[in-house]
């Protein structure tokens, strides 16, 4: 049995008044793709923040490959190796498709070096490149960010996360705004990214998620309600019932 | 060895543009050595040019701090001012050399900038700006009240620099002509210099951070830090236009300190285009001729350059050059 | 040290706050609501200062130029916003800044083509001028009644504030306008009146400033940057903020000037300086 990737040990999360996580305590193994849905206002938006490091958890630790990541500058979360997309697109807007990526890349190393001409850093234009196919984006290389597609914005999104070569990548609703089409490539895309890398995914669509993931966290009002396979989180009561009557798109 | 570009073939008439202007920013830097070579002899007077190269080096510097990394800053006169002061005190007051001197005004630049900056980049977005600001009119304020140094309210005087020795030619700087190439080289050397800053990972990185602070900061960069050496190099290059100034004028006035010179200085840069190479010396000089002119025929000539400005801020807010560039380019 | 010459430096000291009161509230107001830096405000005190000197002498009398010049300059502010500021929403944060910044050069250089480039003094009110026995001094009148009339309209735009569906709107501080016209609310008719108050309001701290300095077109200058220090010590958007920073900096400039007058300024700047390093936010800010 692998060793857990990312320890999450009674996480609590408060804003003032309001509880958005409560003794959140789970484990994520390399090598899976898990995801974590629930009703609006869940928390999950929250969890992957702390998972992040945009938070810091009011209560309990996170741990990275056993090390603590209390006091870690948000910076740093992508050096140890945990890079994740946005829901709401966050590209660079006015940079094209592959100095999105290349400057992504070059955050590694080389970020104070106000000398040499970054056009010599051949490895890092390879790297660019390489993770614009990954995720087929490699034709619209030089076409300025904005004025791509939506679905391929999110695309861009991901390739942005994939360029630090993270061992844990967190994607939060990749497939937010796509319609039925542009969802069914990026599903095969984190398929094939899954082969990888650990994923952790939010997500809404049902139908994608039961049939992307080895696991399924659920979390209502802030706590986490079930965690199994999709068969069993499909047939579990409680999910069952924080569910009822509301649809979800089964897509 | 570039990679070879596999960009989505162009439509044929854009085609010529684009390369166009990738060649220009090629060969920015020995471009504008050649524009600034033939400067002179364009203006009506060799003091308006060597005006326009102090100051087209000012905004330069400026310009990597508000065009490239996004940051309004409203106190980089503290820069400009601390760089001429300090190259007339040690010249003046202390019999320093004039090129020690320059190295001190530009030294003490950089670390009134590091100092000012550190303090500004802990705070965002508007803030940033009224921070600056009131940072550098504080400088304003003791630079007033340390007047056995500064001269206080009528400036620094007695320090006139009559001979340089630049690479072992002795040269009259007090003939017009022989000021403005010497003070060219100061322009050569920050356009360089800034010209390497934009190509390097650094100038990348500023590039993001102006695009989406956020997203820079999750992709690894630690954007304080970044801003910081950014804000850093940005006051040097002003301090550096300060010691020209101190040179060239033999005076430095008390105002070069206070936010209406800030504020100069972000109108010029504007006004030619933040965020291009060419921009700020452009402004520089656009603002300066309209001085030069306007102030022939009133000596309200502010009131139209204020307009003019509200009008840029409001239909152009790329300034001539970047108007320009996105007119031609795509 | 003398008490009484304390006393006295400490209530000049709350005249002169009470000034950067008012001036600062109404940069405060029209950003928590806006979300837009006045570079003009400083001028526009200024303006203010002048139009009530103006109407003051039109009508022989500072009462008429007290209650005109505000109201003149804040429907002059209202234009501004109607005219030029709106044309800018939706573009960088920058803009409004930079705009205004360009507006209150062409409001300098036109005050100085229309009433000259020297300094006009500003007559105290008859009723106003000398001073009264409080027991622990003898206090100048003119001070007693700005500290007064400031408090008095800090205490009626805290009643407007906290009473009124427009104060309700204006202490949401939502900027988005969507949101707004959701619920009925229309967010340029706002916008309109937010700048006309503050503007306003800073042109009524120019009038009650010019009996206290000369009246001059530089004075400006001089108020943008101490708005600016107290909005940063009390904390942007804050109003607690702005009184009680608007306050305390006009003490310590008032209180430094005893011992030590060409500090004063250098003082001021440097305790902004310590509360940015310790609390960049401001006393009652928010982190961005």
């Amino acid at each position: 049995m692998s060793a857990p990737l990312l320890a999450v040990e009674n996480v609590g999360m408060k804003f003032g008044g309001f509880i958005a996580l409560q003794g959140v305590t789970t484990e994520f193994r390399p090598g899976r793709v898990t995801s974590i849905i629930g009703p609006n206002g869940a928390g999950k938006s929250t969890f992957f923040n702390v998972l992040s490091g945009v938070l810091s958890p009011s209560t309990g630790t996170v741990r990275f490959k056993g090390d603590d990541l209390k006091g870690t500058r948000q910076h740093e979360f992508v050096h140890r190796g945990i890079a994740r997309s946005y829901q709401i697109t966050n590209i660079f807007p006015d940079l094209s498709v592959h100095e999105n990526v290349r400057v992504a890349a070059q955050a590694g190393r080389s970020r104070y070096n106000i000398w040499t001409n970054r056009k010599k850093f051949d490895e890092l234009d390879a790297r660019a490149d390489k993770a614009l196919e990954s995720v087929g984006l490699i034709a619209k290389r030089n076409e300025t960010a904005k004025f791509l597609a939506h679905g391929q914005q999110r695309a861009l999104e991901i390739a942005i996360a994939l360029i630090s070569d993270p061992e844990l990548l967190l994607l939060d609703e990749p497939t937010a705004g796509m319609g039925p089409e542009e969802t069914k490539e990026m599903v095969a895309l984190l398929e094939k990214l899954a082969a990888e890398r650990t994923i952790l995914l939010v997500e809404h669509k049902m139908k994608m998620i039961l049939g992307l993931s080895d696991r399924i966290l659920v979390l209502h009002h802030g706590q986490l309600i079930a965690d199994g396979t999709p068969h069993e989180i499909q047939t579990d009561p409680e999910v069952r019932r924080v569910y009822l009557g509301q649809n979800h798109g089964y897509a | 060895m570039n990679v070879p570009s596999v960009a989505a073939p162009l439509a044929a008439d854009a085609r010529k543009p684009a390369r166009l202007k990738a060649m220009m920013t090629t060969y920015r830097v020995p471009l504008s050595i050649l524009a600034l070579c033939i400067l002179p002899w364009l203006l009506p007077s060799k003091a308006l040019a060597v005006n326009v190269l102090i100051y087209g080096v000012v905004c330069v510097g400026y310009n990597l701090l508000f065009g490239y990394t996004g940051l309004l800053s409203f106190g980089h006169a503290a820069f400009f001012g601390a760089g001429a002061y300090i190259t007339g005190i040690a010249i003046g007051q202390f019999g320093v050399s004039w090129y020690l001197a320059v190295l001190m005004g530009v030294t003490g630049g950089a670390v009134l900038a590091f100092i000012i900056g550190g303090m500004s980049t802990r705070t965002r977005g508007i803030y940033f700006s009224m921070v600056t600001l009131a940072l550098a009119q504080l400088v304003y304020y003791v630079a007033l009240q340390a007047s056995t140094w500064t001269g206080g309210e009528n400036g620094l005087r007695g320090f006139t620099v009559n001979r340089i020795n630049l690479f072992g030619f002795d040269i009259n700087f007090l003939d017009p002509v022989n000021k403005y190439y010497v003070l060219m080289v100061f322009a050569a050397a920050a356009l360089w210099l800034v010209s390497r800053i934009l190509n390097s990972p650094f100038g990348a990185a500023i590039e993001a951070i102006r695009e989406n602070e956020r997203r820079a900061r999750t992709c690894g960069y630690d954007v304080e830090r970044t801003k910081l050496l950014a804000f850093t190099l940005s006051g040097t290059i002003c301090a550096l236009g300060g010691t020209m100034s101190a040179l060239h004028l033999a005076f430095v006035p008390l105002e070069s300190l206070h936010y209406l010179t800030s504020g100069m200085i972000v109108m010029m840069t504007l006004l030619g285009g933040a965020s291009s190479f060419f921009g700020p010396f452009i402004g520089a000089l656009v603002f300066l001729l309209m001085e030069d002119v306007f102030s022939l025929w009133t000596s309200h000539w502010q009131i139209i350059v204020g307009s003019i400005f509200v009008l840029f801020v409001l239909f152009l807010p790329k300034g001539i050059w970047g108007t320009f560039l996105s007119r031609v380019v795509r | 040290m003398d008490t009484e010459l304390i006393l006295m430096q400490l209530f000049s000291g709350v005249a002169l706050g009470a000034i950067l009161v008012i001036t600062a509230l109404g940069l405060s107001i029209i950003f928590g609501m806006m979300g837009v830096v006045n570079f003009a405000h400083g001028a526009l005190f200024m303006v203010g200062a002048y139009a009530g000197l103006w109407v003051a002498s039109l009508t022989g009398s500072f009462w008429w130029g007290l209650l005109v010049a505000p109201i003149m300059i804040g429907v002059f502010g209202m234009l501004i916003e109607f005219v030029l500021i709106r044309r800018l929403y939706g573009r960088s944060i920058d803009d409004p800044l930079l705009l205004t910044f360009g507006l209150s050069y062409v409001l300098v250089e036109g005050v100085r083509i229309v009433f000259g480039s020297d300094g006009i003094p500003f007559p105290t009110p008859s009723l106003l001028t000398g001073v009264v026995d409080l027991g622990v001094g003898f206090f100048p009148i003119y001070r007693i009644f700005v500290v007064a009339l400031v408090f008095a309209i800090v205490v009626l735009l805290w009643l407007g504030l906290e009473k009124t569906k427009f104060g309700l709107i204006v202490r949401a501080g939502s900027r988005d306008p969507m949101m707004m016209r959701v619920l009925g609310v229309d967010i340029s008719k706002v916008w309109l009146a937010v700048f006309g108050l503050g503007v306003g309001l800073a042109a009524l701290g120019g009038v009650l400033a010019g009996p206290m300095r000369s009246v001059n077109p530089e004075m400006g200058a001089l108020v943008l940057a101490e708005a600016f220090v107290v909005t940063v010590i009390g904390g942007l958007g804050s109003l607690v903020g702005a009184i009680i920073a608007g306050l305390l900096v006009g003490v310590v400039i008032s209180m430094t000037a005893l011992f030590a007058p060409e500090m004063a300024t250098i003082v001021m700047f440097a305790l902004m300086a310590i509360v940015l390093l310790i609390r960049p936010q401001g006393l009652f800010g928010k982190l961005a």
